[in-house]
């Protein structure tokens, strides 16, 4: 899996001091502040990427208390109004059978979630204590967190549906709650977390340590 | 235009700095450090962009144009259109329905315009006003379309009503399938590297 196989140590952007461009790729010299094929500002990831990756963090943790303690949805039957949380559902759905249907929302609503939140603060941790293991582990999981993460609003859009489409008059309404806001909220600070997140910083050690890959 | 010409980069994950040879049709090139995509040569990627793009438009067009869905339960009976049920969801909660109207239309109809746009400016060999800008914002709303979730969210909560009321799927309900399919096609053939080059290869107006 090294990619020193063939003994000689390859250079990175950073000790030839240049940077590429994260929107067109071009490459520029590292003090440059705009592209110049594409005009777009060069910020250099590096600063800051860990702080904002946390903020956002934090963020998504605080948004993810109301997001499963408020009701998602209400569904009003024959005049008695229910509250639903979103594991209320699921163990609903589970006990009526319907195991497919309670395994994705279970999966889109809590699993990825907290998986993700789990996986990037485990990324900035280990970049913030200079951790050289494994950093092509770290930069799989990260690219799944990135590509899976999305698929949360899963759930939004199925009370989004529901309450649009559930509108029987007497016999059945469905409404959005509270929650369903908090937990779209809390999928766009989590990819927001995962942008912000560089993961150049996962092999920013590499330059300090050239010859002697640790994978 | 069959072949990639060599240019050098810089990982965009790993910041290892890569030769990237000649690449011929088909060809990818993976970061040889961490096997992040770099650069791929997909044939005729600017034909297939305009023209799925176009294809996509018109089926989001259509998706909007008959019936989405229709529900029966204890003699009640409903169709509902995609924009009717936005504005039912727009009643009943704006923000959420600002989300869901702009992560499942909104946000892929401007990446489509932009990207058909853009398309445009390479077929024709001349920059159009503005070409930057459209492919500076459709790159950036990537992330953001979520066409392809939502037709998994229609699929658990049709599992979901069919336990309730008896469910008919539209004529809207199969264009926006189609229209999903076109838009995962557009962005399967964008590749920041070659847009931009060719991009900044042809003159302006």
């Amino acid at each position: 899996m090294s990619e020193i196989a063939n003994g000689h140590s390859l250079p990175t952007g950073r000790a030839a001091r240049v940077q590429g461009c994260t929107m067109c790729t071009a490459v520029s010299h590292i003090d440059a502040e705009h592209c110049e094929d594409c005009g777009a500002h060069l910020h250099g990831r590096w600063a800051n990427s860990i702080e904002k990756t946390w903020a956002w963090l934090i963020t998504s943790v605080i948004l993810y208390i109301p997001a499963n303690t408020l009701p998602i949805m209400y569904t009003r039957f024959l005049g008695n109004e229910t509250p639903n949380t979103i594991l209320g559902g699921v163990v609903t759905l589970w006990h009526h059978g319907s195991y497919p249907i309670a395994a994705i929302i279970f999966i889109a609503s809590v699993f990825v979630p907290i998986g993700k939140i789990i996986i990037l603060s485990w990324l900035c941790i280990s970049v913030q204590l200079k951790s050289p293991l494994a950093r092509r582990h770290k930069t799989l999981l990260y690219r799944v967190t990135e590509v899976v993460g999305r698929w949360s609003m899963v759930d939004v859009f199925v009370v989004g549906i529901l309450a649009a489409l559930i509108q029987l008059g007497n016999i059945m309404t469905i409404l959005p709650g509270p929650a369903a806001l908090a937990f779209a909220a809390m999928v766009v600070t989590t990819m927001l977390a995962a942008i912000s997140f560089d993961t150049r910083l996962i092999w920013a050690l590499n330059a300090q340590r050239n010859t002697h890959d640790r994978e | 235009m069959s072949q990639l010409e060599p240019s050098r980069m810089v990982c965009h994950e790993c910041d290892l700095l890569v030769d990237v040879p000649l690449l011929k049709a088909h060809d990818k090139a993976f970061c040889p450090r961490c096997e992040y995509l770099l650069a791929a040569n997909r044939p005729n990627a600017t034909e297939k962009i305009l023209a799925f793009s176009v294809t996509a438009l018109t089926f989001l067009v259509l998706a909007n144009s008959f019936a989405f869905i229709s529900l029966s339960a204890s003699g009640q009976e409903q169709t509902v259109t995609l924009i009717e049920s936005v504005n039912v969801l727009f009643e009943q909660h704006v923000l959420l329905a600002g989300i869901v109207f702009a992560t499942i239309i909104g946000v892929p109809a401007s990446l489509l315009a932009g990207m058909g746009y853009v398309s445009i400016s390479l077929r024709l060999s001349k920059r159009l006003p503005g070409t930057h800008r459209a492919l500076r914002w459709s790159l950036h709303m990537l992330p953001w379309s979520m066409a392809e979730i939502f037709l998994i969210g229609i699929l658990v909560s049709f599992i979901k009503i069919v336990a309730l009321a008896r469910v008919e799927l539209g004529a809207s309900f199969w264009a926006y399938v189609f229209f999903t399919v076109s838009l995962m096609l557009v962005i399967l053939n964008i590749d920041r590297r070659e847009l931009w080059r060719q991009v900044n290869a042809v003159s302006n107006v």
